[in-house]
């Protein structure tokens, strides 16, 4: 059984709107990093939110590491799904510094154990010595990697990525790629990855799902990385 | 299966926030179903009469005012918003806060300062005298276009304070690109500014409208009909509460809908930042005749809606301040704080847990929630006057038996002649005021922090007190300043539920100005309007602190 199984899913924002997402389907393994591409508006953001379980699908089920999610019946909260997410916009909490981020998710370990945990992260993002900063102190990229330190530091079973590198300038994309690969192997993370930048997807992807207008996965195509991993 | 989905969905929504939520709403639906369901029952004879010869004048009078009154009250704010944000003239700092200091002034004190500056003895006619003109005996600003210009001075400040704290956070990147474009400061005001502000600005009105509609002091003082004063005269004239009640419940028929033209008005204009951070506007210099005329605007206004009122208040208190500071009126003010204080603390309660579940549910059900529960803002004092006080004596009359056995006698009204039915009245009437504040804190962080901490975890009641109150503690503030101060300045409500022996500030103020006792008045109207005067500069200075 795969390790995340996404199950005719169908969404809308509205009764009178069409649908958003329609039946799609499809599954990831454990430690697989699967790409979504496709034009704006084919609903990848909206699976994402939907897997996270930031919206209710219409219909379907979402299954992760054999728990239901999300069906018909069952609807788990997001703060309870063990699911982690790096938005677009990668809403660091403006008035925590860098460290308090990072540690955000992790009130469940006592204060020794979270700031093992921080420091574990800071060296795994490279971030060692912006602890004290605040968000709006540090650059794009550096931005980036709190976002995603911030999201691995709880172990979530999987990890969403929104068109994270979007807001990065593209000299800073390309070193950032290889970087994420890196921590995404160490970190041994499944990862759904949204974007609609092929590079992206070449560089960090082991395959990739399409989602068009008829919104199916019409291509399935392995990647670059899934050679190189 | 269909049920299946709605069960999952309705026990997803269904938390703590919810249920204190509908609490509230209780609370504030309780005092106003019995208005609406007046509507159902068959008219009286009076109300045909009402009907027939007055509604339609009562109805011009109020659109009249509420028209002429938002209209200027724009004029005046946004303009001056515009100026003080973006440029830099003589005295711009001081006005920058003085400009919301006529909010510390309630409209029926100016009301009475004004037309007694302006009558025969007043101090403009017997300076014309002095100086040999005299002015037509009939003058006086006991009109309508006298209450057009109370309201106006004001009451702009309201729309002055939002669309200029919008203008200053949110607009400066905007303008910024507008300048790199080659554009004149006209067009970007135009082009730019107007449409951006928009949704402030009609927040801002919404706001002007209702103080209107539901003012008893200035637009009894002055004689002028609308509906709220046709409501106090049909019931205490007439004394046909029924009628009363009816006229009422016409006129939040009209308001429901003037609150879906403001939704509408705003939903359709609410932009989305494209970027999340939002660069405050840096001021730019004006020099020579610009920066004069900028002064001498700002200087007029604040003149004329506090400069003006407040020295005459100053002499007239100067000249009874004797007589009326005793230590009951020290008392009394100690009390009338309390009172307030205490309502503003449940209101900013329920304020923050229906603004919560509004924002995390964005379902038609928590917008009813919100609409209910702010409703009572649209409703006059003297509406929900009457809605708290029936509700109170059917409590009591359920509670006798109970009242009994604890030996306090047969059938006594314990609750209705308690201060709890004006606490209460105070809720309803002013939950809107902090309300609107959180909302609007809520909508300007937006839901993706909550997101974010709901995905490392956290519930939504941990997500608020870590991450959204924090970020909203401006809101929340400004929205309990506020209350604070309506509460303190509110008069209807006060006049009909304060139990016997109990005064407010604002009661005591306006039981001097009817008996003809304008010089005592002052020195209420004085502690009333310093009251407001310090929330203004708390406000104030906390909104710099965020800023900065």
């Amino acid at each position: 059984m795969s390790f995340v199984d996404v199950r005719n899913i169908s969404f809308t924002y509205a009764a009178s709107q069409p649908p958003v997402i329609h039946d799609f389907s499809f599954s990831m393994e454990k430690g697989e990093t699967v790409g979504i591409l496709g034009p704006s508006g084919s609903g990848k953001s909206t699976l994402l939110r939907l897997i996270a379980g930031l919206e209710s699908p219409r219909a379907g089920a979402v299954v992760i590491a054999g728990q239901t999610v999300v069906d018909e019946r069952t609807f788990v909260l997001p703060e309870k799904r063990g699911v982690g997410m790096v938005f677009q916009d990668y809403g660091l909490f403006p008035h925590l510094t860098v460290a308090e981020n990072v540690e955000f998710g992790l009130h469940r370990l006592s204060r020794g154990e979270r700031r093992a945990r921080a420091k574990e992260m800071f060296d795994l993002v490279q971030l060692t010595g912006y602890e004290g900063r605040y968000p709006h102190e540090l650059s794009g990229g550096q931005q980036q990697r709190v976002a995603l330190a911030r999201a691995l530091a709880p172990r979530p079973s999987m990890l969403l990525m929104d068109e994270p590198f979007s807001n990065l300038d593209t000299n800073l994309k390309a070193s950032i790629r290889s970087e994420l690969r890196a921590i995404l192997d160490r970190a041994d993370m499944t990862c759904l990855f949204v974007t609609h930048d092929q590079n992206d997807v070449e560089a960090i992807c082991h395959r990739t799902v399409v989602m068009g207008d008829t919104v199916r996965p019409t291509e399935v195509q392995a990647t670059a990385a899934a050679a190189w991993r | 299966m269909v049920w299946a989905t709605l069960i999952r969905d309705l026990r997803k929504h269904t938390n703590g926030w919810l249920l204190i939520g509908l609490v509230g709403a209780a609370l504030v639906l309780l005092p106003l179903l019995p208005i609406l369901f007046s509507l159902f029952q068959a008219p009286n004879a009076n109300w045909l009469h009402i009907q027939e010869y007055l509604l339609k004048s009562y109805i011009a009078q109020s659109l009249w005012l509420v028209l002429f009154t938002s209209g200027f009250a724009i004029l005046v704010a946004v303009p001056l918003a515009w100026l003080i944000a973006a440029y830099d003239f003589p005295l711009r700092r001081f006005f920058r806060w003085g400009l919301m200091l006529p909010l510390a002034v309630p409209p029926y004190i100016a009301a009475y300062t004004y037309s007694t500056m302006f009558s025969y003895t007043g101090v403009v006619q017997t300076t014309l005298r002095s100086v040999g003109l005299t002015v037509s005996p009939t003058f006086g600003i006991s009109s309508m276009p006298g209450a057009i210009f109370v309201f106006t001075l004001f009451l702009f400040p309201y729309v002055y304070v939002v669309t200029k704290s919008f203008l200053e956070n949110q607009s400066g990147s905007y303008v910024e690109n507008a300048l790199l474009l080659g554009r004149s400061p006209t067009a970007i005001f135009t082009r730019i500014v107007l449409p951006l502000a928009r949704p402030a600005v009609i927040g801002g009105v919404t706001l002007v409208v209702f103080e209107v509609l539901s003012d008893y002091g200035v637009t009894n003082y002055f004689g002028v009909q609308t509906i709220s004063t046709a409501i106090f005269r049909t019931w205490f004239g007439m004394y046909d509460v029924d009628s009363a009640v009816r006229l009422s419940a016409w006129l939040m028929v009209g308001i429901i809908g003037l609150f879906i033209l403001e939704r509408m008005l705003r939903q359709n204009k609410r932009f989305s930042a494209s970027t999340s951070k939002s660069r405050p506007l840096v001021p730019r210099r004006l020099t020579g005749a610009a920066a004069l005329a900028a002064f001498a605007f700002s200087g007029l206004v604040f003149a004329w809606s506090f400069l003006i009122p407040l020295l005459q208040l100053g002499v007239w208190a100067a000249w009874t301040y004797a007589d009326v500071l005793t230590p009951s009126f020290w008392q009394l003010t100690y009390r009338s704080l309390q009172l307030a204080l205490a309502a503003t603390a449940i209101i900013m309660v329920f304020a923050v847990v229906v603004a919560n579940v509004y924002r995390t549910q964005a379902n038609r059900f928590a917008q009813a929630l919100a609409r209910l529960i702010t409703a009572g803002y649209s409703i006059p004092g003297a509406i929900v006057a009457v809605g708290v006080l029936v509700v109170f004596l059917e409590i009591d009359q359920q509670l006798a038996p109970l009242y009994a056995r604890m030996g306090m006698g047969e059938a006594p009204l314990v609750l209705s002649l308690s201060l709890a039915m004006l606490l209460i009245a105070y809720v309803v009437r002013f939950m809107a005021t902090g309300y609107n504040a959180v909302e609007a804190g809520f909508e300007k962080i937006g839901t993706r922090y909550l997101e974010v901490s709901r995905m490392l975890g956290q519930g939504i009641t941990r997500s608020f007190f870590k991450v959204d109150l924090p970020l909203i503690r401006g809101a929340l503030f400004s929205g309990a300043i506020l209350t604070f101060v309506e509460i303190v300045k509110e008069l209807p409500l006060a006049l009909l539920l304060r139990p016997f022996n109990f005064e407010t500030l604002a009661t005591k103020a306006y039981q001097y100005a009817s008996d003809e006792q304008i010089h005592q008045a002052a020195v209420p109207s004085l502690f009333i309007i310093g009251l407001s005067m310090l929330s203004v500069f708390l406000l104030d200075r906390f909104g710099k602190e965020r800023t900065e």
